[in-house]
């Protein structure tokens, strides 16, 4: 453990350099996770705007009017039922159009409706399909209206976003183990010296490795940390001079934030061990 | 303690070591003497393992070093004082930290460790250059420092690679002094050198190569 640490302080400019490469790195990595997250978030907020209108006939009572809401309550993945009564209608017609219905004609022809709003497991296109089609069928409903083409559109962008997301977060993360992998051999082959001289003296492999190891673990530690307070930065920035309302923030996402700390300490100590391991080769 | 028996080493440039066979014993000291590229480095590389023979066997301590793993050859060297030719001294550490770290990599305890490194740097004048680096010393002190890092483990073996290659005769007399007082309190002792007055003057076995071959071995 000490030997880690004196290597550190012998080697400072090196381990430095190393240090801020694993940071950009992992910064790289972390804002593509939290832009794809933040990306899916939007659209999916997006989507769930889109909700399904469930017209009531004319003649239907208040009564049966609030059964039909128990049935229709059952059904899975409804995360918010909401009932506009006629009279309702009629004041929304007021608002958007500033004319009053019952002043036009006697009779008050809006209809009574539900608006639903699917949970996020439950907005894929065949199952709404699926629900227009069991509620259509149900008494006192009049019409199912539901805006399919612009939702299967989202939808579709979505799929193809996700993909695509996450192919380049694949090149990334795999550029990222690549390019740091090479710097930390780098990084290394600087100590060649050192490791010669302490094979020579009769170190073992395992003497050898383990302070590179540790030093690998600080090495990502240190760099995965300032990638997150980098992170934190540039998120406050754009919340301070109001860019962007990002609804994903590494902040309200702990497991993000130990993930890239995991993923720097453990790519930066089994880098520099593969490092070591392949410089051993070559020394005596 | 080291046998050499139908040795052959060939390497890519061609230049090869043929058909060794000699033993040391313990408590043995003996002189490589040859010309520059006769093989007597190539000889101290086969006893610390660095080198191994394409064909025929080298042992040290009974172990054959063709069928000798890493962890057994590392256990070999903190038993074998090393001085290399080109001092191997790191630069990045004072003169303490490279004499300590024979005992370091050893294991031994850091009280324990600064005891001894003092007591071998006091008996090789080199006490008050202990807080230096290498490249504040001159090549006679780098020297001394190699030797104080062999010394310092009370090696079984101590190999010495030219030592006095670079030296004044001055200089060249103290380090010869301090292995042969190594050879004293019970090191074997391999002695590469291509100096005949060395050797006339500190008279030992003398095993002399040329080209690759041993052409003499005589007491």
């Amino acid at each position: 453990m000490r030997e880690g640490i004196v290597g550190i302080r012998r080697s400072r400019m090196p381990f430095m350099i190393s240090v801020f490469s694993v940071a950009i790195a992992l910064l790289v990595v972390g804002v593509g996770v939290l832009s794809v997250d933040n990306g899916l978030q939007y659209i999916g907020d997006m989507q769930a705007n889109y909700d399904l209108e469930i017209f009531l006939k004319n003649d239907i009572s208040t009564i049966d009017s609030r059964e039909l809401a128990d049935i229709i309550n059952e059904y899975p993945g409804i995360l918010r039922m909401e009932y506009l009564s006629k009279e309702d209608a009629a004041a929304l017609y007021n608002a958007e159009f500033g004319e009053d219905v019952l002043s036009l004609l006697d009779d008050n022809p809006l209809p009574s409706s539900f608006r639903i709003t699917f949970e996020e497991d439950y907005r894929s296109a065949g199952y709404i399909h699926s629900f227009i089609q069991s509620v259509n069928i149900l008494n006192g409903v009049d019409e199912v209206i539901f805006k399919k083409d612009l939702f299967e559109k989202v939808q579709g962008i979505m799929k193809l976003i996700y993909t695509l997301a996450t192919a380049g977060l694949f090149m990334i993360i795999l550029s990222t183990v690549f390019l740091t992998a090479n710097n930390l051999r780098l990084m290394i082959l600087a100590r060649y010296e050192f490791i010669e001289t302490i094979r020579l003296l009769g170190a073992s492999d395992f003497m050898i490795k383990s302070p590179f190891f540790l030093e690998g673990g600080i090495l990502g530690f240190l760099g995965a940390s300032i990638a997150v307070l980098a992170i934190i930065l540039m998120e406050i920035s754009l919340a301070y001079y109001h860019i962007i309302d990002l609804p994903v923030r590494i902040m309200n996402h702990p497991e993000l934030i130990l993930g890239l700390l995991v993923f720097g300490v453990s790519l930066s100590s089994l880098g520099v061990l593969k490092a070591v391991r392949r410089m051993l080769r070559f020394v005596a | 303690m080291i046998q050499f028996k139908n040795v052959h080493l060939r390497f890519d440039s061609g230049i090869s070591l043929r058909d060794l066979n000699f033993d040391i014993k313990s408590d043995e000291f003996v002189y490589l003497f040859g010309d520059s590229g006769s093989g007597k480095s190539s000889i101290l590389k086969m006893i610390y393992m660095d080198f191994f023979p394409n064909s025929g066997s080298v042992s040290v301590f009974d172990q054959d070093s063709s069928y000798t793993n890493r962890g057994t050859i590392a256990k070999i060297r903190q038993r074998i004082g090393m001085v290399f030719q080109d001092f191997k001294l790191l630069a990045d550490r004072d003169i303490y930290s490279n004499i300590a770290l024979a005992l370091e990599i050893q294991g031994m305890k850091t009280d324990e460790a600064r005891r001894k490194v003092f007591a071998t740097a006091d008996d090789l004048g080199l006490r008050t250059k202990l807080p230096l680096y290498p490249h504040e010393l001159s090549g006679g002190e780098q020297q001394r420092v190699a030797l104080a890092r062999a010394l310092v483990i009370s090696p079984d073996i101590l190999l010495v690679d030219e030592p006095t290659a670079h030296l004044d005769e001055t200089a060249s007399a103290v380090v010869t002094e301090w292995i042969w007082k190594a050879h004293n309190r019970g090191a074997s002792v391999v002695f590469a050198t291509h100096n005949e007055q060395l050797i006339k003057r500190d008279p030992a076995r003398t095993i002399t190569m040329e080209t690759g071959q041993i052409i003499l071995d005589r007491e």
